[in-house]
């Protein structure tokens, strides 16, 4: 009798128990949504609204996209692959339609394994649960976050019908690798619309918004084909599919689409000029603007760059004996700067940008050797002028320097060739010589010429500057020689010729502007000079991998071939090429022996021109009416005797008043 | 009535107590509002209501939100950029001279400029002032010879530049203007208060008003009208002329004079210009009648 009267009183005491824990549970639940509710995210209306994002375009000079920046495909549900719809309401809440916001029954078990199961965290979040989280919150967890998100989801789902809520759903979750919404990710990934996705396609999607990290299909094939097991599964259990189909699918190997592989750019080109917009305008304007962009880049030439690179780069691979599978990649850039505007028309910073990201192009500064002598050369004909026909001697050089251990520059060859004309000295690239007009002339005069130029990164005022010593970046060194190219004149480089608001009402221009800097017939002296570096000096390779037309440009290696540069040019288009090590590492080949600017960038530099220009008729420098030319003997710079044909005879370009048989010893 | 409560004392009275007809109403109401729920799901719907109720008195805070500022404070940059723009544009279209044109633009602003409108405001100088920003022949070549698309001018620090541009945006020509010569241009026809004798540039140079009609008309009569290129400025003049200087220094090809007039609120100077050689054909003739 006790028993029973225990058990009654037991059962009592749980029902009274019961029933005033659920009274205070609703009031202070009633109390809560109140307090929380005044700090709740107001909700647009209607809920498409909160896809609607202007896009920024970049376009190539041909009208191309390049790119389009925050943007985010929105297609109605009709115009999505229903296996997609299945596969994603099997994967993430299979009530979907059931329930109003909440799944009660889940989120109790949710609560029950969270809190008494230790270390084991179950979730329970709807599909109008996380897009609420998408929205509005953080990717914190707390608590107070869990019921914010559940009170706006109650809200979403009161005031938008299902179809509305699955369609905002569809369109903003993320999937990887830049892409958001279902039409983008279907093209990112499989290159095709999201209405033909098949099931096989579908379920992979549809795994990948639960971590599209850890789930990319092109980092992580195998944990994403897993995933898309467990999709199709959940599909066969939910009775969307019949288990043979979900058999068939997980035995399709899904053919990746491989345009793009992340969200970044893929193009060290982009990437300057979003740079560029970004100091211009901020990133408010760039990335949710939707402004235009209408970029300088000519994308047969980009793609051209990138080939030569790539193929340049495996030739000295394979030159140097490095393994394809090593970590120290060789690595390389190269600009292409359209001499007659200053517009950038290719640019590569780099190996693979998807292994990095470093722009060399533009943010490299590596020594350019003996590239920066024709600025020597130039600045020695302005102030003291000399002329290609002045004789200096090649022989053992000491430049006291104060302050210092003397400076003993030497020859590559590690000889020493006598009397030469200065357009030999250049052609051989004599660094004796050099040395000898830097001291002449102080180094000063070199950095100056260098600046109108447009080189802008810090030049050391030191003797060595002659030789190269000072760091300078591709873009500079390309930038830079355009001005000879024009005979004085410059051109500011530039990414982007103009720049629109999204109604296409101009806010950015650039003007083609010219700005004589240097002395035309001097300049020409120096390009006649160059011209001649490719035909018979140290850029001569480029003649024999069948580059004829008229160019001119200078090889640059630095002394401990670290790098190896050459930047040239034709009147229409000047390039520069750098190849090295981002690590100090020499650049050896399987002998041993150093790779010159002449065998490392020069070939690349002419298998790109050779592309570039393919369809352009071949133009000559144009020749200042001052300028007239004579035969010089080069170790004597007079007119060769007639009846001699001993001697090495040179075509020299001289200024009215200059003379040959001149000393430049002065 | 105060009943005291007590413990059933038999086992009937728990059972009659513990299902008598309250309890039951509580248990049966509870379970209903318990399993209505799971069913109807009217809790949910209540809250969403509600929720949908304050809505429009809740912030606008969160990542979408957030987005939706940037966005806006990108479009009111761009916005602002633009009507800056547009109120240059303004300007430059109601500027009636090269002046207001000028002084429209301020450093860091620009505006293209419709070949016809620059033409327009070129014509409303004064042939020897307009030299200062082009010279007509040139501006005939650039406007009928070229591929000239538009012009582009720019406020610089201390002045403008004006670009004429060809369709691939290259500059075929640029002038650049100062603040002084803009001035310049606003007060040419102005004149100006003093006397040619305070002014260096006439130094030595400065004749009787007598002395230079005399010269002038001793001048071929073809060689007159070049003297004095444009009287407008002159003609509007009431005071007596009583010396005439000429400048020491030649710009463009012409030579500035300066007319010193005795007007009843005092001296006033009026600067023309004449051609080079017209003038240095007068300097002659003034020589002559000093010698």
């Amino acid at each position: 009798m006790n028993l029973i009267l225990r058990f009654i009183k037991f059962i009592r005491f749980c029902l009274f128990s019961s029933l005033i824990l659920v009274s205070l549970v609703s009031l202070c639940g009633m109390f809560l949504i109140f307090f929380v509710a005044k700090d709740l995210p107001k909700l647009p209306s209607p809920l498409s609204r909160i896809i609607e994002r202007p896009q920024t375009r970049i376009f190539a000079s041909n009208g191309q996209v390049l790119i389009s920046l925050g943007e985010r495909k929105t297609i109605p549900l009709n115009m999505v692959s229903q296996d997609f719809i299945n596969a994603i309401l099997a994967t993430e809440d299979h009530r979907f339609f059931e329930h109003h916001g909440m799944n009660k029954l889940r989120t109790l078990k949710g609560l029950y394994i969270t809190l008494f199961k230790t270390g084991k965290v179950q979730g329970a979040s709807t599909i109008t649960q996380q897009l609420a989280k998408n929205l509005f919150f953080s990717f914190e967890k707390t608590y107070q976050r869990k019921f914010k998100e559940l009170l706006v989801a109650l809200q979403i789902e009161a005031s938008n019908t299902k179809q509305e809520i699955l369609h905002a759903y569809i369109n903003q979750i993320y999937f990887g690798a830049g892409a958001q919404g279902i039409e983008k990710a279907s093209r990112v990934f499989f290159g095709k619309p999201a209405q033909d996705l098949s099931l096989a396609e579908a379920a992979l999607l549809a795994g990948l918004p639960k971590s599209p990290t850890n789930y990319n299909p092109y980092r992580h094939l195998d944990l994403a084909l897993k995933r898309r097991e467990l999709v199709l599964k959940r599909m066969a259990q939910v009775g969307f599919i019949s288990d043979l189909e979900a058999a068939q699918a997980m035995m399709i190997k899904p053919a990746l689409h491989h345009a793009q592989t992340d969200s970044r750019t893929g193009s060290y080109f982009l990437d300057a000029v979003i740079n560029d917009l970004i100091l211009k305008y901020g990133e408010d304007v760039v990335y949710h603007g939707g402004i235009k962009v209408f970029a300088t880049i000519d994308t047969r030439l980009q793609s051209y760059a990138r080939q030569s690179l790539k193929k340049g780069l495996e030739r000295l691979d394979t030159m140097m004996g490095i393994a394809r599978e090593t970590a120290d990649h060789l690595q390389g850039a190269l600009v292409a700067i359209d001499t007659g505007s200053g517009a950038v028309k290719a640019l590569v910073g780099g190996r693979n940008y998807y292994k990095s990201e470093f722009n060399r192009a533009i943010k490299s500064l590596r020594q350019s050797g003996s590239s920066f002598k024709p600025f020597l050369y130039y600045a020695a004909f302005k102030s003291l002028g000399f002329h290609p026909g002045t004789i200096m001697t090649d022989k053992p050089v000491i430049i006291p320097v104060k302050g210092s251990a003397d400076w003993e520059p030497e020859n590559f060859s590690k000889t020493f060739s006598g009397d030469m004309i200065l357009k030999k000295a250049l052609i051989n690239s004599v660094n004796t010589i050099a040395a000898q007009i830097v001291e002449k002339i102080e180094p000063e005069s070199v950095t100056r010429i260098a600046r109108v130029c447009g080189i802008k990164s810090p030049l050391q005022d030191v003797y060595s500057v002659a030789l190269g010593t000072s760091s300078v970046t591709p873009f500079e060194m390309a930038s830079a020689y355009t001005v000879f190219a024009n005979l004085g004149i410059k051109h500011e480089p530039f990414l982007f010729w103009r720049v629109e608001d999204a109604f296409g009402r101009i806010i950015f221009e650039h003007i083609v502007q010219k700005k004589r800097v240097l002395d035309p017939a001097i300049t020409y002296q120096v390009v006649d000079m160059m011209k001649s570096v490719i035909d018979t000096g140290s850029g001569r390779s480029i003649r024999h991998l069948g580059f004829n037309r008229p160019a001119a440009g200078k090889t640059g290696t630095t002394d401990s071939y670290n790098d190896a540069w050459f930047t040239g040019f034709t009147p229409t288009l000047c390039t520069s090429v750098w190849t090295g090590f981002d690590k100090k590492k020499k650049l050896l080949d399987a002998n041993k022996v150093g790779i010159t600017g002449g065998k490392g960038a020069a070939p690349i530099w002419a298998d790109f021109m050779t592309n570039a220009l393919k369809s352009e008729p071949d133009r000559d420098f144009p020749i200042p009416d001052d300028i007239r030319f004579e035969t010089v003997d080069t170790t004597t710079g007079c007119n060769p005797k007639e009846d001699d044909e001993s001697f090495e005879v040179l075509k020299v370009p001289l200024k009215p008043e200059q003379q040959l048989c001149v000393e430049g010893e002065l | 009535m105060i009943r005291q409560w007590y413990e059933p004392l038999s086992f009937s009275e728990w059972l009659r107590r513990t299902f008598s007809f309250l309890n039951i109403a509580v248990f049966i109401i509870t379970a209903t509002f318990i399993f209505s729920e799971f069913r109807f799901d009217w809790f949910e719907n209540l809250v969403g209501s509600y929720l949908v109720s304050t809505n429009e008195s809740r912030p606008e805070t969160g990542a979408i939100w957030e987005t939706g500022k940037q966005t806006s404070n990108a479009h009111e940059y761009l916005n602002e950029i633009i009507s800056k723009k547009e109120d240059v544009r303004q300007n430059v279209h109601q500027a009636a001279t090269f002046f207001d044109l000028a002084s429209g633009i301020l450093p860091g602003e620009w505006v293209t400029l419709e070949k016809q409108r620059f033409r327009t405001l070129y014509l409303t100088l004064e042939k020897s002032v307009a030299l200062k920003i082009i010279e007509s022949a040139q501006l005939v070549w650039l406007l009928n010879g070229t591929s000239l698309d538009r012009i582009f001018c720019e406020g610089v620090t201390g002045g403008i530049k004006i670009y004429f541009i060809d369709s691939e945006n290259r500059v075929i020509k640029q002038i650049d203007l100062s603040r002084e010569d803009i001035l310049e241009i606003e007060n040419s026809e102005k004149p100006v208060p003093g006397e040619l004798s305070d002014m260096e540039g006439f130094s030595g140079r400065i004749y009787p008003a007598q002395n230079f009609f005399d010269a002038m008309f001793k001048l071929p009569a073809d060689i007159i009208p070049d003297l004095i290129v444009n009287p407008e400025s002159l003609l509007k003049q009431d005071g007596k002329i009583i010396n005439i200087g000429i400048w020491n220094e030649t710009e463009n090809g012409y030579i500035k004079l300066g007319f010193e007039f005795e007007e009843p609120g005092g001296k006033q100077v009026v600067f023309i210009k004449g051609r080079e050689w017209a003038v240095w054909q007068l300097s002659l003739n003034l020589k002559g009648d000093e010698n």
